[in-house]
């Protein structure tokens, strides 16, 4: 197989039917467009679930590999991609299980309080443009990688890789909610990381304003609260 | 519905930048917003930043991953 390069847009998914159908049908040589199409996805996956390249290109070839031998299983109600990207997830987590030095992130242990914004400056306006193309995309890879493992591949699926909130949670085996909840952690820890790069540096006289609105904002609530009880 | 407070506002928050939930539950976010510099903050800036990750260079498979992935595939392929 030769690799040419990859389309940058995602082409539809009736696409992917099309050359599932020939595959199963003994057409191979269909398998490659898939291959390429998706390899990109299936590796990010990986890659969010296991944090380190060697492993995720273990995963991303076992994937592929597993998805060629029981493509005639995909069952065509869920997308190709979401059942692509569940295979996927599970190489991943099987391999990350495997580990000898594995342990296993709860939720519980992780997620006992709400979390909690600890900055609250404005960004600089344009914050896009402070950077250089590959800057931005490595600041944005690192606060990526930096995501605990359970946020980081809830946000990669759902924010990255833009499957549905219902994608996702099939993807990952969880339900709805949970999802929703590792994404809510996981933006808020993703804005908190790159905060450091983008905010605004308060002045002495900004952050005295602040602290005033704020503290006003903060009593008004209780009243209207105390008011409205 | 009862006046938000900052907790709540947060834990809505990703409902909000989606596009959920109902008219009500928007309207008290915005009415709280509307009031509240910090988690107007939290909220604008969550929304930059998920616009910065969107827009980003996208990722790319190391060309050498890609290509061992090939010819692993190559093989599989030929083999069955």
């Amino acid at each position: 197989m030769q690799k040419d390069e990859p389309p940058k847009k995602t082409a539809p998914d009736g696409d992917d039917r099309i050359l599932v159908d020939r595959v199963v049908a003994g057409d191979r040589r269909a398998f490659e467009p898939l291959v390429r199409k998706h390899e990109r996805r299936v590796f990010r996956v990986a890659l969010a679930v296991l944090g380190n390249i060697e492993d995720a290109e273990e995963a991303m070839q076992d994937t592929f590999v597993k998805a060629f031998r029981h493509l005639d299983q995909f069952r065509k109600e869920s997308r190709f991609t979401t059942w692509l990207t569940r295979i996927a997830v599970n190489e991943a987590i099987q391999k990350r299980n495997a580990r000898k030095n594995f342990v296993p992130l709860t939720e519980a242990e992780n997620a006992k309080e709400q979390f909690a914004p600890k900055r609250y400056e404005p960004w600089k306006s344009n914050p896009e443009q402070l950077y250089g193309k590959h800057e931005l995309h490595r600041i944005v890879e690192d606060a990526i990688q930096s995501l605990p493992q359970i946020y980081r591949e809830a946000f990669v699926l759902r924010d990255v890789e833009e499957l549905s909130a219902e994608e996702a949670a099939e993807a990952l085996g969880i339900s709805v909610p949970a999802l929703k909840s590792r994404l809510l952690r996981a933006r808020l820890m993703m804005r908190e990381t790159l905060a450091a790069r983008f905010e605004e540096p308060a002045t002495l006289k900004t952050k005295i304003v602040h602290k005033a609105v704020d503290v006003g904002t903060a009593v008004a609530m209780r009243l209207m609260r105390a008011a409205g009880r | 519905m009862k006046t938000m407070d900052c907790k709540d506002v947060l834990a809505n928050l990703a409902c909000y930048i989606d596009g959920e939930g109902s008219e009500e539950l928007r309207h008290a976010l915005e009415e709280h917003m509307s009031r509240c510099r910090r988690c107007r903050v939290v909220f604008d800036t969550t929304g930059t930043m998920l616009k910065i990750v969107t827009d980003a260079e996208p990722f790319e498979v190391p060309l050498s991953v890609s290509a061992r992935l090939y010819t692993r595939l190559e093989k599989v392929l030929s083999e069955m």
